[in-house]
């Protein structure tokens, strides 16, 4: 017969002070963990884009981004040349899109714009941008090719202030043209989100610019991508390619340091949790010797007891765990639940929205179980030895 | 019997439950040390970036668009008695990488003549400032660089540029800047990257920034408002803002990291004080009884108090140590530029830090240990001789 739970519950509330603390422990350490897995979370989810193998992005050799790439007429039209590129079925073009690349500095909304945040801007012609960019999805119109009209990511929406539909941001080299946000879009997800779209040859005027930043080139589907790659960057060509996934792998370089940075802190915090844990447990055991041995004497068996403390210890890690993620909730509820960060050399900003979903607050709860059950398992062992005869006859 | 003899039988007691709870507080204090130690550097560097009262001119649309050179003639013509402004040094982005390698190097041409003003924290020799201004192919590079590539005075390098036109220029470092705040800063003349753009009929003139190096503060604070107002309404119009609030775009664009480190350090104290707290707690219940018996043996209740109290101090201050050691052996013995962010200085190992976290240990060693040992100050001894534990 197994120790019911309902002992072990109240067991927990005996010691109300110690239990306290050692709730509001794993508390901290959870809420954390929840506030971590989040920001991964949403990191994956922005390679998610990685999925989509037949997109390749094309740059001028020698530059490290699309911000730093210049791309003349003259050598885009180079790629031109290149086989294996899927075609538009209607017009039989060549699906190959000239981008133009600039920024602008936009008030994040998280502070109520006391910083503001460098948010790509991306000229590109609408007839062959969405038929390469396939994971691009229009909420709303598209911006109209005669007038000064730009459509919004949702992530650049939500973060930074004045995208509304219908507000105007001034862009162009001079800062000095007023474009209409007339509609928004979203991308799987994906590092798209966090930019803003125009017309490109309006907006390479606005700019003054006559060379395009760079290209994104849809490759067909029965090709394979790495050999388009190789006619790019051969000797006819002499352009620099990439699958879509790894341009953005080494744009998302600092995020991904950043995050190993943080989980690193987190596991050392969660150690701390496992002693404070332990220390609880055996004090638990200690205070409650002649009452183990006394459940020994009427017939429970040591491998009950042992299953009984370890569970004792995952109630007690539980309702920290539960604290935690309530706790984490309410900062990314109150606080704020926005984070962004710069591409690695793209001198753009990445806007990442973390959310505490169900999955994730399973696994921090997965976690603290893990760390409740290590906490327990040598006090548990411990009460599992007691001596019943010995220990009844103690003072 | 001595303080110390009852405070070191009693911490050796339960070893086990020292032993833990100073685990539970080692891990999190290495981590506030951590913290710490990254805070106060950018503090440090900060302050001294104030020191050097220098006002960041740019575009005020984004860092990207460059300004035209004679912006610079107009902010100089703002003071010509040069009263409140002593220098005004052009900068332009060059990006440049070692080629064949990934890493941009915050590389920069800087005008010649003014440079050794605007950045006298350099501290150029007269021969190094000699020797800048005669040859055309000069660089000044930061510590960091220099180690990282393993450069030395006098060696001759070569930089590609990453943003067009992509060139490539061999330069001769005459100085390396080993107290750089920024680990890879590279500077080099800016005649010299015109000349070379215009042999190939590119065009190479537009800074990315002014620095204007100003007499004192309120000179800057001027300053910032005259220019900014200066070139308003015109094609290029500039954003000034002193050098710490430029970093600081950057430092938050990064991941601001300074931010996370203060997160942090907060859960960290939470954390310690609650496990301490929870141990001190433990020991005292389980001997209420003791206690009370030091009481009924003449010991005075302000001693007993400070029994309790101090094994707190002690426990918490252990703790401590044993988290902050092998943080500064770390720090000590892994050279810096291995835990660089970007180009930032490293976290550098300061006593401050070291010194701020043993007193936060002390303050949550007294903290945790305050209400037991008021507890048993207070404790009526008939009454807990009488109690089972």
């Amino acid at each position: 017969m197994a120790l019911p739970l309902v002992y072990h519950w109240r067991n927990v509330f005996v010691r109300p002070t110690t239990t306290t603390l050692t709730i509001l422990v794993v508390a901290a350490v959870v809420g954390l963990l929840g506030w971590i897995l989040g920001f991964a979370a949403a990191l994956r989810g922005s390679l998610a884009v990685a999925s989509d193998t037949h997109k390749i992005i094309v740059i001028r050799r020698g530059s490290t981004s699309e911000g730093t790439s210049a791309l003349p007429p003259a050598e885009f039209n180079k790629l031109s040349q290149v086989t294996g590129v899927a075609r538009d079925p209607q017009t039989g073009r060549p699906l190959v899109s000239p981008e133009m690349t600039v920024q602008v500095a936009l008030p994040r909304k998280r502070d109520a714009g006391r910083t503001t945040a460098n948010v790509a801007v991306r000229g590109v012609d609408p007839e062959r941008a969405f038929a390469v960019h396939r994971n691009v999805r229009l909420q709303g119109p598209v911006f109209a090719t005669g007038a000064q009209e730009i459509i919004v990511g949702v992530k650049a929406a939500e973060q930074f202030a004045g995208l509304r539909l219908g507000d105007v941001v001034n862009l162009g080299f001079g800062n000095d043209r007023g474009y209409r946000v007339v509609g928004y879009f979203t991308a799987d997800g994906g590092p798209l989100e966090s930019e803003i779209w125009g017309y490109l040859p309006s907006l390479m005027n606005a700019y003054s610019r006559n060379a395009y930043s760079s290209a994104a080139l849809r490759v067909a589907p029965d090709e394979d991508p790495q050999k388009v790659i190789e006619q790019i960057e051969g000797p006819a060509i002499q352009l620099t390619a990439k699958t879509e996934a790894a341009y953005w792998h080494e744009q998302l370089r600092l995020v991904r340091g950043y995050l190993v940075i943080v989980t690193g802190l987190v596991l050392i915090m969660s150690v701390a949790a496992v002693c404070s844990i332990a220390n609880t447990m055996f004090s638990a055991v200690a205070g409650r010797t002649r009452e183990i041995a006394m459940l020994r004497t009427i017939g429970f068996g040591r491998g009950r007891i042992l299953v009984g403390f370890v569970l004792e210890a995952v109630l007690l890690a539980l309702l920290g765990g539960g604290l935690g993620c309530g706790l984490c909730l309410a900062w990314l509820q109150f606080v704020g639940r926005t984070k962004d960060m710069l591409g690695a050399s793209s001198f753009t900003t990445l806007a990442f929205e973390i959310r505490l979903t169900p999955m994730i607050a399973a696994v921090a709860l997965a976690a603290v179980v893990l760390v409740g059950a290590l906490g327990a398992l040598v006090p548990a062992w411990r009460a599992a030895r007691v001596q019943a005869v010995s220990a009844l006859r103690e003072g | 019997m001595t303080l110390s003899y009852v405070l070191l039988q009693n911490l050796r007691r339960n070893r086990l439950r020292t032993g833990l709870t100073a685990v539970a507080f080692a891990l999190p204090m290495a981590v506030f040390v951590l913290a710490l130690s990254l805070v106060v550097g950018f503090v440090k560097t900060s302050a001294a970036l104030e020191q050097e009262l220098r006002l960041g001119v740019h575009h005020r649309v984004s860092l990207t668009n460059f300004l035209p050179d004679g912006h610079r003639r107009k902010i100089e013509e703002l003071d010509p008695q040069r009263t409140r402004l002593r220098a005004v040094c052009g900068m332009r982005w060059f990006g440049g990488r070692v080629p064949g390698t990934q890493q941009t190097l915050q590389s920069l041409a800087a005008d010649a003549d003014t440079l050794p003003i605007v950045y006298s924290d350099i501290g150029l020799t007269e021969a190094e400032i000699t020797e800048w201004q005669r040859e055309r192919r000069a660089a000044i590079v930061a510590g960091g660089v220099a180690r990282q590539y393993g450069w030395k005075v006098g060696d001759r390098v070569v930089l590609e540029s990453t943003i067009p036109p992509y060139r490539q220029l061999e330069f001769r470092l005459i100085r390396i800047w080993d107290e750089s705040p920024f680990p890879m800063t590279f500077y080099f003349r800016r005649d010299y990257l015109l000349d070379a753009f215009e042999r190939e009929g590119q065009v190479g003139t537009g800074c990315s920034i002014f620095w204007v190096k100003c007499v004192d503060a309120a000179a800057l604070r001027s300053l910032q408002q005259e220019i900014d107002a200066l070139f308003a309404n015109t094609p290029d119009e500039t954003r000034s803002e002193d050098e710490n609030a430029f970093v600081a775009g950057f430092v938050q664009a990064v991941g601001d990291l300074p931010s996370l480190a203060q997160a942090m350090a907060t859960v960290v104290v939470i954390i310690v004080a609650l496990v301490a707290g929870n141990t001190m707690m433990m020991s005292f219940r389980e001997r209420i009884r003791e206690l009370a018996v030091f009481k009924a043996l003449g010991f005075s209740a302000r001693r007993v108090f400070l029994i309790v109290l101090s094994e707190s101090v002690l426990l918490a201050l252990l703790g401590s140590a044993l988290g902050i050691l092998p943080i500064v052996a770390g720090l000590t013995l892994i050279p810096p530029d291995h835990l660089r962010w970007g180009a930032f200085s490293p976290p550098e190992l300061s006593w401050l830090a070291v010194l701020g976290s043993l007193s936060i240990g002390l303050i949550v060693g007294i903290a945790a240990g305050f209400w037991p040992a008021w507890q048993a100050l207070r404790l009526r001894t008939t009454d807990a001789l009488r109690r089972v534990a």
